[in-house]
């Protein structure tokens, strides 16, 4: 018997038992199949006649295979009080319904992965070739870098989505290939988004920040960023000084404006002086929004109109 | 297959186990070699497949060790050899047949005894 039809031999009987357990899990099948070929060749070796002659057809052997890898269960390991604490968890959690409709669930989120690691990739290899790039997470649009990586992106996506959806399962090792190279981008993503610039506002103004902690006033329109103060008959008021309850300078919350606080004799910035004097990020000035006054009552000589019923406390029986 | 050489086949299944354990804790030794020693044990029908499917089991449930041993003449063999916990479950096993087999002859040969009278 040649050699060369001794290796044919196995390798067709090898491949005709594998198609029939192609149904086993990949890493059962991978782990049970692992030397089936070493195994089949030593009695190849060993013993005269064909293989189906000596171990009869391949899917009567494959059928024989599994049931000895199956039929009774593995060797219990009871003899690890953690690993069984830690087995009997994780079967608690696999067994549970929520655990299994988040299972089922995760196939149709897919495709969202493959447009995420996509855009992650391209990110990647942004953050790789460019290390002094401020790296945002929208490229943008007006820079000749940014339409390149919003094209780099498109590619990428049209890329991943045909890989994605591609029928024909892996072979053994393209397939462990393919996972690490699914967590590698996850994980690199993560460090280059740890890493990514964080646009705030508190790095813009950063000259004449006020030493208090701003005073939180709640306003139900939103973040409270000035005051403009008026006289009763309508004068815009100047540098008037605002203080709380408890004689605390009273300040607002630092909107995208920059404000220029004036400067007291002792240095120190006057945070309290409003109408705050603020200029936009292009530089122009923050212009007084339109009031509507009140119209106050005629100012009466009578000073006996009290207004509502008469408040003296008459106990009524 | 006869009905005799299926029952046999049908009994060798829960004691396979066992058997390859036994002839492993003789000495190491490879698939087919494993099967050889079965049969000469007196295991006739003892299927390759069954074998080398329990040793792969075996292996992944962490009870054999396994090399690969360089062979002049042939292919390279996969060397399988008790470890610790193959060991152990020699013995919890070995116990356990004792008192099977003792408890099943008890029963047979009341069932003779019974039979003979």
């Amino acid at each position: 018997m040649a050699s060369n039809d001794q290796t044919s031999n196995v390798a067709t009987y090898a491949a005709s038992v594998r198609a029939a357990l192609s149904d086993l899990p990949s890493d059962q099948a991978a782990v049970l199949l692992e030397d089936l070929e070493d195994h089949l060749s030593e009695i190849a070796a060993e013993a005269g006649g064909t293989l189906t002659e000596r171990l009869g057809p391949p899917e009567q052997y494959a059928q024989e295979l599994r049931a000895a890898y199956g039929a009774t269960g593995a060797i219990p390991r009871r003899s690890d009080p953690a690993f069984r604490g830690l087995r009997l968890a994780v079967a608690w959690v696999t067994g549970s319904a929520w655990y299994r409709e988040v299972r089922g669930f995760l196939p149709e989120l897919r495709p969202a992965w493959w447009v995420l690691r996509a855009y992650l990739a391209v990110l990647i290899l942004t953050a790789a070739i460019s290390p002094g790039y401020a790296l945002g997470p929208i490229p943008n649009p007006g820079t000749k870098r940014g339409l390149a990586e919003i094209f780099a992106t498109a590619v990428a996506i049209w890329l991943s989505v045909r890989i994605g959806r591609r029928n024909r399962p892996l072979p053994q090792p393209a397939r462990v290939l393919a996972r690490s190279a699914n967590g590698l981008i996850a994980f690199v993503a993560l460090v280059v988004l740890g890493s990514m610039h964080t646009f705030s506002y508190s790095e813009i103004i950063s000259n004449a920040s006020p030493e208090q902690p701003p005073f939180n006033a709640a306003y139900a329109a939103g973040p409270l960023t000035n005051i403009y103060p008026y006289s009763q008959d309508g004068k815009p008021l100047t540098n008037v000084l605002l203080y709380d309850q408890d004689g605390r300078p009273l300040t607002v919350e630092q909107s995208e404006a920059q404000t220029t606080y004036p400067t007291g004799a002792d240095g120190k910035a006057i945070t309290n002086a409003y109408p705050l004097s603020q200029r936009h990020l292009n530089g122009d000035p923050v212009v007084a929004p339109r009031v509507a006054f009140p119209p106050w009552p005629t100012p009466s000589p009578s000073p006996s109109t009290s207004p509502g019923p008469t408040s003296s406390p008459s106990p009524t029986r | 297959m006869s009905q005799a050489e299926v029952d046999t086949t049908q009994l060798l299944k829960g004691v396979l186990d066992l058997a390859v354990l036994a002839v492993l804790a003789d000495a190491d030794s490879y698939g087919y070699d494993v099967v050889r020693r079965l049969r000469e044990g007196g295991l006739d029908h003892v299927g390759d497949a069954s074998v080398y499917g329990t040793l792969r089991r075996l292996y992944q449930a962490g009870a054999l060790n396994s090399y690969v041993v360089p062979s002049d003449e042939g292919p390279h063999r996969k060397y399988y050899g008790l470890n610790n916990r193959g060991r152990k479950a020699l013995d919890q096993s070995a116990q356990t047949w004792a008192s099977l087999s003792k408890a099943l002859n008890h029963l047979l040969n009341g069932r003779s005894n019974s039979h003979g009278k």
